[in-house]
């Protein structure tokens, strides 16, 4: 067994220096993507009709567009428009922007999931927008986002194996060169999605403890 | 205490209230019956503008509340977004389903708008919050999250906390139809127990031996208007109108004594 498991035996390493370029990708991008998601939320809830028609129209073309079409039509677009930027940040850009528009789906669903009932009574309190929207929506609206805004990460992180696809580096990248040099697909690619798996299940695992957490109170 | 003259409202076509005015003095109880679309919860939603009116004025303590008059011409005039707040921090108001914060402790649940919106103390605040609990009878359940408690106990809880802000005006909405009807009973005692103490309240309600007992008024509502109000022991036994006999019927048929 050992000897037909020899091609991952000895690359493996390799493989989890590609791992952590897809993390480090990943990590990049998700910063942006939570930062915009949480404005755009906001917009989609709170904004003019102007803004949110934007909005729309941006929400429109993300869903319409598969992230690979994106990916390869920038990286092929950005040398043309003459803007100087290093492949990787290319594609972190675009990733950010794409994530972001489905994450800020995921904020306003928790906070328009919310009872019309919890305004009234903050409201009836005597508290004000700025004041209830910081200390009892945004904390209840946080809490029924955690468990989806998790599986939009994992998502996140499988979908950087499609930047190897216009010949950026991260672990699937780093697979087929492997499987090129050893011809043992079969192997490689095992050993890739064992990793993927363990990256994206631990990431599972947290948002069910966080689904059970934000159950306290509910 | 509170004036609310020709009050007109309308969901979409529907309108809902019809030119109401109602006044309550200071301490008294005034409970509004009446059958279901009467009007009656939305009227008391106005009060403290939760939901907005087309026409008329509510004035609580003299002060304005939602819209003032303007002295020139005479049109309603919106207050702002603080004047608002700031004017409901004098009524209080109990709904049917509670509607305490989950995310908070009951205790957290008391002292939020006080120690947020009137800038108490925290220690004040959770003094003042304790003796509330003791009032209602929940002092052991201050760390509690909402959702470990009974109906009648988060009921209980959120009349607490309307009473943190301290209330010149006590609202209530049907705050038992929610409840099963052995936790009936401690929040009507809650409430009998406010008004023995001399809160102005106005309570919207299906209990009419409540009514009966707890009432210094009773106005019976049908179809956005009062259609008669008075003393409980004449609405009872002799009401003036009709409709009002005919609502109550089933109560007398069954409890006349």
């Amino acid at each position: 067994m050992m000897k037909t498991f020899a091609p991952l035996l000895h690359s493996y390493w390799y493989l989890f220096r590609g791992a952590g370029m897809t993390l480090l990708m990943a990590a990049a991008s998700v910063v942006p993507a939570t930062l915009l998601g949480g404005a755009l939320a906001l917009v989609h809830v709170f904004g003019r009709r102007t803004a949110r028609s934007a909005l729309q129209v941006y929400l429109f073309v993300v869903r319409g567009i598969p992230l690979l079409v994106l990916l390869t039509f920038v990286y092929y677009l950005l040398p043309l428009t003459g803007i100087d930027l290093p492949p990787f940040w290319g594609v972190v850009v675009v990733m950010s922007l794409y994530y972001a528009a489905f994450m800020s789906e995921v904020f306003r669903a928790g906070i328009e999931s919310l009872p019309q009932a919890q305004w009234d009574a903050a409201r009836s309190l005597g508290m004000q927008r700025h004041l209830l929207l910081r200390i009892i929506i945004f904390p209840q609206a946080l809490r029924l986002a955690a468990p989806p805004f998790v599986s939009l990460c994992a998502n996140l992180v499988k979908a950087t194996s499609l930047v190897s696809i216009v010949g950026l580096w991260e672990l699937t990248m780093a697979s087929r060169e492997v499987v090129e040099r050893t011809l043992a697909p079969f192997q490689i690619f095992l050993g890739a999605a064992l990793i993927y798996f363990c990256i994206c299940y631990t990431m599972a695992l947290y948002g069910r403890f966080l689904e059970r957490r934000s159950l306290v109170g509910h | 205490m509170l004036a609310m003259t020709g009050v007109v409202k309308s969901f979409g076509t529907n309108q809902v209230l019809r030119g109401v005015s109602l006044s309550v003095a200071a301490g008294e109880a005034v409970v509004v019956i009446g059958p279901s679309g009467s009007g009656k919860t939305t009227l008391l939603r106005c009060i403290n503008l939760l939901e907005d009116y087309e026409q008329g004025t509510v004035t609580v303590d003299g002060m304005p509340i939602g819209y003032r008059i303007d002295p020139r011409g005479g049109q309603r005039v919106r207050m702002s977004e603080r004047e608002i707040a700031a004017a409901r921090e004098m009524i209080g108001i109990v709904f049917q389903s509670y509607n305490l914060f989950p995310h908070m402790t009951v205790l957290q649940n008391i002292v939020a708008a006080p120690i947020r919106v009137k800038g108490v103390p925290r220690a004040k605040a959770e003094a003042r919050a304790r003796d509330l609990l003791a009032l209602v009878g929940l002092s052991d359940k201050a760390q509690e999250y909402p959702v470990r408690l009974s109906g009648g106990q988060q009921q209980r809880v959120a009349i607490a906390r309307a009473l943190a802000m301290d209330p010149k005006l006590m609202l209530f909405d049907e705050v038992t139809s929610a409840l099963d009807p052995e936790l009936v009973g401690e929040v009507l005692a809650a409430m009998q127990q406010l008004a023995r103490d001399g809160m102005t309240m106005v309570v919207v309600t299906h209990e009419m031996s409540f009514a009966r007992d707890v009432a210094d008024r009773i106005v019976f509502m049908e179809g956005g208007v009062i259609v008669e109000e008075g003393q409980p022991e004449q609405m009872f036994a002799a009401p003036k109108t009709e409709r009002v006999r005919q609502f109550l019927k089933r109560y007398n048929d069954r409890y006349r004594i």
